[in-house]
């Protein structure tokens, strides 16, 4: 018993340190979030053989990476964290020579706040927070914040609101008035009360929104628009609300990361998943927008339409992009929060 | 008349109740997942049917398999490993006279249980990141070293409770029959030992199979763990293949219970 372990673990530690061999890429992304079909194709176009590891936030992922050696080659963090990469000095800027596709970036999504000309990161998927909503249990308008800011008597008692510091405050904050990142001591305080005092009236604060909405559980929950196209199609009653005082954007954006071994395959990939057509494969699976010129043609006909993904022309405007709030706003933010949480 | 005098907890008012109520508590949870896994709808709340469909995919699911395979093997080793040290350990610190600085052996050998695990988790992802840098290293072998670590105590515990609860006797008696050190031990203290080492090794194994932060944070890239790989669930859909896999990990858990159960009857 004994030897054989022992003879397991040598091997085991052999085959682990011949593990650096040709034709590899690892991808360090969020969980369910790589489409498996896109990874076989990739690996059946390239003979790559690629290496997906989960994380579940954007602070465990840097923290790895800041520590050195995570044997990763590229990285799925959120916008606001594509600067603190670059700072820190863990991403190498993107030779554009060697990225045919990069010219199938949107327009809007090419000069944006985190990466002015897309020379750090290709966009991966984005999206919008905003209200879903059982319009069988709250007949009224849906877009506006107030549906978890100052609920309507019927949804009292039925609203979630997801875990999301982020996310929440600055829905919070533009509901009330004030710029997302907001430094002004008398608008986080207006936060903070509003916040508080519409506290009492939700129901809980989870991420597993779609389950809860198609099962009538929640009456309404702030939420990201794929969960809420997914909760649409489970329960016909639900809606999605673009709240008028503003509603969040995010993105996730592809990086590569400075000490990465597989620079070629790495370049091979960040250009494949900007061709259309796999951009496309990479929606239908996470089920969010991608950010690539021409992939409409490609995506699965639940999405092409699909209100919560194509935003609506009257509501565009009122999307403001949520970064990670830095010093002042971010002390007020956590503060906020925290007392939120009690 | 002293038996009806001697105090026995079954015998106080409401026990019954409790145990249930603790029991239901303790497995209502669990029987409700295993039931879901076997659901043919999407929903992990609402029954549309039997099926068996969520074990194909959770099996069709490359990284599911991958981190299965991580996951056992991890458990596996660090079980085996920490077991080892554990005995040593408790044999070091139970068979022996008083000595000075004993509690502080305890405290050191206890420190992953008093320890919080993301202090942990944050020194190994220091420490190993270090080593990775200099070796290019990066097997599952840092994953086996952390597992074994905190495991250590998890098995001690059962052991060293087992050793004092043992007496010398048997042992004093097998020295003066002329038994050397080892030959008691091997003959005496390790067969007697047996059903604390048993403990041991399955809560060691137990501990490893769960840990979610200190894996998190010093998994090398492929190395997900199904707890990970859960996590990484978390913010997009639950889907019943999450319940697939649990169960598929509880029936491991009960295999291995019954095996050792099974062996260990025999031996006594």
């Amino acid at each position: 018993m004994m030897k054989a372990t022992f003879i397991a673990t040598a091997l085991l530690l052999g085959t682990a340190a011949a593990a650096h061999a040709e034709g590899e890429l690892f991808l360090y992304n969020w969980g369910n979030y790589t489409s498996p079909d896109l990874i076989k194709k990739f690996e059946a176009a390239y003979g790559v053989k690629v290496t997906i590891t989960d994380f579940d936030s954007n602070d465990t992922a840097l923290a790895k990476i800041e520590a050195g050696a995570s044997g990763f080659d590229l990285a799925v963090p959120s916008a606001g964290f594509v600067k603190v990469y670059n700072d820190k000095g863990l991403i190498t800027p993107l030779d554009l020579a060697r990225l045919p596709n990069h010219k199938n970036i949107a327009p809007e999504w090419m000069n944006v706040a985190w990466d002015e000309g897309r020379t750090l990161s290709v966009p991966y998927q984005w999206g919008s927070t905003g209200m879903t909503v059982n319009t069988k249990v709250y007949g009224g308008d849906i877009n506006t914040s107030a549906i978890f800011m100052n609920p309507p008597a019927e949804l009292e008692g039925k609203i979630n609101v997801i875990p999301e510091m982020g996310d929440v405050l600055a829905l919070a904050t533009m509901y009330v008035g004030g710029k997302v990142c907001s430094e002004d001591p008398e608008v986080m305080k207006k936060v903070r009360d509003a916040l508080l005092e519409a506290k009492p009236k939700w129901l809980s604060m989870d991420y597993s929104t779609i389950e809860k909405m198609t099962n009538n559980d929640y009456g309404a929950t702030v939420d990201w628009n794929g969960s809420a196209m997914r909760a649409r199609i489970g329960n016909a009653d639900v809606a999605y609300g673009y709240p008028k005082e503003g509603f969040g954007l995010w993105m996730d954006n592809v990086v590569l990361l400075a000490d990465a071994k597989n620079v070629d395959n790495a370049y091979l990939f960040l250009d494949f998943i900007m061709v259309p057509e796999n951009a496309a494969m990479l929606s239908d699976f996470a089920r969010y927008g991608n950010g690539i010129s021409g992939s409409d043609a490609f995506m699965p006909a639940d999405m092409k339409t699909a209100p919560e993904i194509v935003t609506p022309a009257e509501f565009v405007k009122n999307g403001q992009f949520v970064l990670t709030c830095s010093g002042k706003a971010l002390e007020y933010q956590t503060a906020i929060w925290t007392e939120l949480q009690k | 008349m002293a038996k009806a005098r001697s105090f026995s907890a079954t015998a106080l008012p409401g026990f019954a109740a409790v145990a249930m109520l603790t029991f239901i508590m303790l497995y209502l949870p669990i029987i409700t997942l295993v039931i879901f896994s076997f659901n043919a709808g999407d929903s992990v709340s609402q029954w549309d049917g039997f099926s068996l469909k969520w074990y194909a995919i959770a099996w069709e699911n490359d990284q599911v398999r991958g981190a299965a395979i991580n996951t056992l093997l991890i458990a596996g080793l660090a079980a085996v490993f920490s077991t080892i040290v554990a005995t040593m350990a408790a044999l070091g610190t139970t068979r022996r006279a008083k000595f000075k600085g004993q509690t502080w052996i305890y405290v050191a050998i206890n420190q992953p249980l008093m320890v919080p695990e993301i202090v942990t988790a944050v020194a190994l992802l220091i420490f190993f990141a270090m080593l990775k840098k200099a070796t290019g290293y990066t097997g599952l072998g840092y994953m086996i070293v952390a597992h074994t670590a905190f495991c250590i105590p998890f098995a001690y515990l059962p052991i060293r409770a087992r050793l004092e609860s043992m007496d010398l006797t048997l042992e004093t008696a097998a020295g003066d029959l002329y038994a050397s050190p080892w030959q008691t031990f091997r003959h005496v203290t390790l067969p007697l030992l047996l059903p604390g080492v048993m403990a041991g090794a399955m809560l060691a194994f137990v501990t490893s199979l769960d840990t979610v932060v200190i894996t998190e944070f010093i998994k090398s890239p492929g190395q997900d763990t199904l707890p990970t790989y859960m996590l990484g669930q978390l913010r997009r859909a639950m889907k019943p293949d999450v319940n697939a896999i649990s169960t598929a990990l509880l029936a491991i858990t009960l295999l291995m219970l019954c095996a050792f159960f099974l062996l260990s009857r025999k031996r006594d």
